[in-house]
């Protein structure tokens, strides 16, 4: 698994503009760190200097200028990152094509999302901000880190992080576009042939264009040159190994249907998400490489989804499958330490096989574990501080930190986290309410239809 | 006598001629007029920002300020305007509106398009090579509007979607669109607005969008001159209009004019910038100030928006005895503080692009007309001086849109457009006395003003009867559609349908009270009802408001009556 992830660092950094983050210089003391890569150690300081871990160790002395932490008594673990997440952004889905490999999510970043200071508050440093499921072929995704505070869109871009795209099979993209609108795909046999479709074209596109830059430079050519398709230009990047493939997915047939598809254009840089019959398809993840990201035991909201099991993140985790435990919701990414513990009970995974899932399993999946997922010395400084330990029920998230910068803290919880304030929108004061009623309830089914309605996409899951 | 009498077809003929005759007499008969010669005496000249001429002389002929300045003779010819202790300005310069651009009839598409991913470039609101010039009427109301508050030039771009088409700098007078037009071309007008229910309908869409378009462009550009340089042997270009209207911009010729009125408007357009690498006019910035360095580095030319929030109201403080304070009333109050620094910070936009040494010009696209003085006033009690606004006004916008050799200031030779007033302009009590454009005099009588009536109170009561096409904004792009009211003898009842369903839903508990509209309605869906609760402000024949989705949250609506046919 490790291979296939290793110096994917080197491929993004060069292209790439950095925008000016913060880095913090920090002292942890005391605590009890959960490097999860490296065991736990008892009573223990991490030191962070401009951003970074520089030292783990006892007694280290505070460094001038530098703030710190008592963690005396509590948990020090990584940041938690959310391998599926659609928070932080402004759109989604491009839902009206079954191919749109040419959007970014990253284009869409919106740092003033209170949500995103809502997941810090549940130790979440980093998250996946994915297009939605409604096309075959979505759009590329931005890793985000949740330097929640920044005004700055691009500061919240994990800069070097590597590309990534979605993919979606089954009931969403044949539901939008062949019920919706009578175009290919209808059936799951269609969504392989618009990958498929796809797939060639960004071949015969690719061809083209080595061809055409080939005899460029021969004397006295004159030619045109292919027609700038952005969308062939982001699946050859995909075929060239740039981008890895984040692909929606329930069942076992579908998700062997893609192994097979990216096996045939050699495409190796594949996680699948959500994969609920993941189970039943495990060693052949395992043997491919691919990673699986998953909900811990959230199914049955539609026909595709009733095959499941709370065991399926420890069957793929016992197959040697990189897996990991993802939100895909505002709410569920708040406390994702939860989710991850469930798997103590649904299979019996020790404690940093549990917050492996949440750390540096889906730093593999998103090509980043060489810089977050784990306390080690040269690593961002994303973590996360817990009193009581975090797969316990009664842990409670005190402190976040992303690069050295202390982004949460739960003494310091102001009632009011908006950056931007709307001076045109209606308050709602929230407490003591005497008509306060419950949405959601009256919202069971709706979705769908709402979005029908007044465009709003709810085609994530 | 027979021949007096005519047949039934003779006298139906007078008829007709008669009332051809009568209809043209009621329009105004255009003489030309009897001079174009005006001395406008006795009146303190600001010729620009920190150019002051005390109880001067201004001579206009044929057009054209002749003269400025102290003991001029006054021509034989002149209409001598006696503006005895009034003051004049150069006229104003919007640097980017709708001024005088008619709207297209908006005939909402609710056939379901077939294949929503390649739709026609129109219904995809890409249509670059659309030229505002077509469509352009000098007796639109917003033109006489905005030239009643002393703007006499204006910017202005077309309607449609992503890439409307291009601008143009125009004269707000004038009996004929062609009269209008300063400048054709001045800007290659751009939104990062989707298309509905087709591709791109998101933002992220859009911006692919440009990319694509644009680096086609570049890349047809190269191919159409080495075809011209040499044809023998290479296939013949595709002739592509939408791709050719890039070509000015891609020369760096004419500017891209991008609509960026929020923060993360503003990043977008400089992401898309940066990446392609155009001259960047910012247009109808309203909440750019945490962005000044990326605008300074993107070398962009800016135009804040003459729209700001509703200042906060002042409330009568009558609770005598304290009452102890609930907890919702301190969350209540903290809320209301933020707002009012938010609020705050709209107003001070302007102040702080000066000290930032931003360069600006205003932009009224989005702004209430009437809104527009107090507005500015707002501006300058929020720190920008009174010269500040009066560059932001005149000068810096006629260098921005490079017209700077015909207006901006009160000068010898400049083109005649000017603003009297009976006060310094920002003076609260300050009336708009007479405006010429083009060497053209509009008056304007000042009206007593009337005492309200204290028994209806100030807010008049709005009229929500009719049909009303609206847009809400969600983060997944907009959704237009039709609301209808009637009133039914003291209670309204009505409906409303939404473009992305077509359906018509009844509505509920419609209240009407002062100038504020209030209504929901349920909205049935997989065997439960949600209820969406939209409270709307109206103002005469626009309105803003709210529309409440459930759990969803709440997102901005605003509208306009339809005319009744």
């Amino acid at each position: 698994m490790k291979r296939i992830f290793i110096s994917l660092m080197l491929l993004a950094t060069a292209c790439l503009v950095f925008a000016q983050v913060d880095r913090g210089n920090v002292l942890i003391k005391g605590g009890t760190v959960l490097t999860v890569t490296k065991g736990t150690l008892e009573n223990t300081d991490v030191l962070v200097k401009d951003g970074k871990i520089s030292q783990i160790g006892k007694g280290i002395a505070t460094p001038a200028g530098y703030r710190v932490v008592d963690a005396t008594g509590m948990f020090v673990m990584p940041g938690i990152i959310d391998a599926h997440s659609h928070a932080g952004l402004d759109a989604i889905n491009e839902a009206t094509a079954p191919v749109t490999a040419e959007v970014f999510t990253g284009d869409a970043v919106n740092p003033f999302q209170v949500g995103l200071y809502r997941a810090l508050a549940g130790g979440v440093t980093a998250i996946h901000a994915m297009h939605g499921s409604a096309n075959a072929i979505g759009g590329e995704c931005e890793t985000v880190k949740l330097r929640y505070g920044v005004k700055d869109p691009e500061a919240m871009k994990m800069e070097g992080a590597p590309r990534t795209i979605k993919f979606a099979l089954g009931e969403n993209p044949t539901r939008v576009h062949g019920s919706g609108n009578g175009i290919v795909p209808r059936t799951r046999m269609g969504v392989e042939f618009v990958i498929r479709e796809s797939f060639s074209q960004a071949k015969a596109y690719m061809e083209a264009w080595d061809a055409y830059n080939k005899a460029k430079v021969q004397k006295g050519f004159r030619g045109a040159p292919p027609a700038y398709n952005r969308r062939l230009e982001t699946l050859a990047d995909i075929l060239k190994g740039n981008i890895i493939i984040h692909c929606h997915s329930y069942r076992a047939d579908e998700i062997y249907m893609l192994l097979n598809v990216c096996k045939d254009f050699g495409i190796k840089r594949l996680v699948f998400q959500h994969v609920n019959e993941g189970f039943k398809v495990a060693p052949e993840l395992a043997a491919y490489g691919a990673g699986a990201s998953v909900f811990s035991d959230w199914w049955a909201y539609k026909f595709e989804v009733y095959y499941s099991t709370a065991y399926n993140a420890a069957i793929l985790t016992k197959n040697g499958v990189t897996t990991s435990i993802n939100s895909d919701d505002g709410e569920l990414m708040r406390h994702l330490y939860h989710e991850a513990g469930k798997t103590q009970k649904y299979g019996q995974l020790s404690d940093d096989e549990a917050l492996a899932l949440i750390t540096i399993n889906p730093a593999k999946q998103l090509g980043v574990d060489n810089r977050i997922g784990s306390i080690e010395v040269g690593k961002d400084a994303d973590i996360a501080i817990f009193k009581n330990h975090p797969l316990s029920i009664y842990t409670i998230p005190m402190i976040t930190i992303v690069d050295g910068v202390v982004r949460f803290d739960r003494e310091k919880d102001a009632d009011d986290q908006r950056i931007y304030v709307d001076p045109k929108q209606t308050i709602d004061v929230t407490l003591h309410t005497a008509t306060g009623h419950d949405h959601e309830s009256c919202m069971q089914g709706a979705e769908y239809q709402t979005a029908r309605l007044f465009g709003f996409n709810l085609l994530e899951k | 006598m027979s021949r007096f009498y005519r047949t039934p077809r003779q006298w139906l003929l007078v008829l007709f001629c008669w009332i051809t005759l009568s209809a043209l007499a009621q329009e105004e008969v255009k003489l030309a007029p009897v001079t174009r010669t005006y001395a406008i005496t006795n009146v303190n000249i600001i010729q620009g920002p920190s150019r002051k001429v005390d109880m001067g002389t201004v001579i206009i002929r044929n057009g054209v300020i002749q003269n400025v300045g102290k003991n001029l003779a006054i021509p034989a010819d002149a209409v001598v305007i006696k503006a005895d202790s009034m003051y004049v300005y150069a006229g104003f310069i919007d640097g980017y509106s709708r001024a005088g651009v008619v709207k297209p009839k908006d005939e909402p598409n609710r056939e379901r398009p077939k294949d929503p991913g390649n739709p026609e470039p129109a219904q995809a609101g890409i249509t670059p090579q659309n030229d505002v010039r077509t469509s352009l009427n000098p007796a639109e109301k917003s033109v006489e509007d905005l030239r009643a508050l002393g703007f006499t030039t204006a910017q202005v771009v077309p309607y449609g979607g992503m890439l409307p088409g291009s601008a143009a700098i125009v004269q707000l007078g004038g009996s004929a669109a062609n009269d209008m037009v300063l400048l054709g071309n001045s800007s290659f007008y751009s939104e990062l607005t989707s298309a509905q229910r087709v591709y791109p309908s998101t933002v992220i869409g859009v911006m692919s969008k440009y990319r694509e378009l644009y680096r086609q462009a570049s890349q047809a550009k190269t191919y159409e001159s080495l075809y011209a340089s040499n044809r023998a042997g290479l296939e013949r270009p595709v002739n592509d209009k939408i791709l050719e209207a890039f070509y000015p911009v891609i020369d760096k010729r004419v500017p891209v004019l991008f609509k960026a009125e929020r923060i993360l408007d503003v990043n977008r357009v400089i992401t898309l910038q940066k990446e392609l690498g155009f001259n960047v006019v910012l247009g109808d910035v309203k909440e750019g100030w945490d962005m000044i360095n990326k605008i300074k580095a993107a070398n962009a030319r800016v135009f804040l928006s003459l729209d700001l929030p509703d200042a906060v109201k002042e409330e009568k403080k009558d609770d005598k005895k304290e009452e102890s304070k609930k907890p919702a009333d301190a969350e209540k109050e903290s809320l209301e503080k933020r707002k009012a620094e938010a609020i705050a910070q709209y107003t001070a936009q302007a102040s702080v692009f000066q000290k930032a040494g931003v360069t600006f010009g205003f932009s009224t696209a989005s702004a209430k007309t009437k809104d527009i003085p107090a507005n500015l006033r707002r501006m300058i009690a929020a720190g920008l001086t009174e010269d500040q606004a009066l560059a932001a006004l005149t000068t810096t916008p006629a260098q921005m849109l490079g017209i700077g050799d015909r207006v901006g200031t009160v000068d010898n030779g400049k083109i005649a457009n000017l603003v009297i007033t009976d006060k310094s302009y920002f003076n609260e009590k300050s009336k708009v006395r007479y405006v010429f454009v083009d060497g053209v005099l509009y008056k304007y009588d000042v009206k007593e003003e009337k005492k309200a009536d204290p028994k209806s109170g100030n807010a008049k009561k709005a009229d929500p009867n009719g049909k009303w096409s609206y847009t809400t904004e969600t983060p997944q792009g907009n959704s237009t559609g039709v609301i209808k009211i009637k009133n039914d003898g003291g209670s309204y009842s009505g409906t409303i349908t939404s473009s992305m369903s077509g359906q018509e839903t009844e509505l509920n508990s419609i209240v009407v009270e002062g100038n504020s509209l209030t209504f929901s309605f349920g909205f049935n869906a997989g065997g439960g009802t949600m209820n969406i609760e939209v409270s709307l402000t109206i103002d005469g024949s626009d309105f803003e408001g709210t529309m409440s989705v459930g759990s969803f949250g709440s997102f901005p609506m605003r509208g306009s009556k339809e005319p009744n046919k």
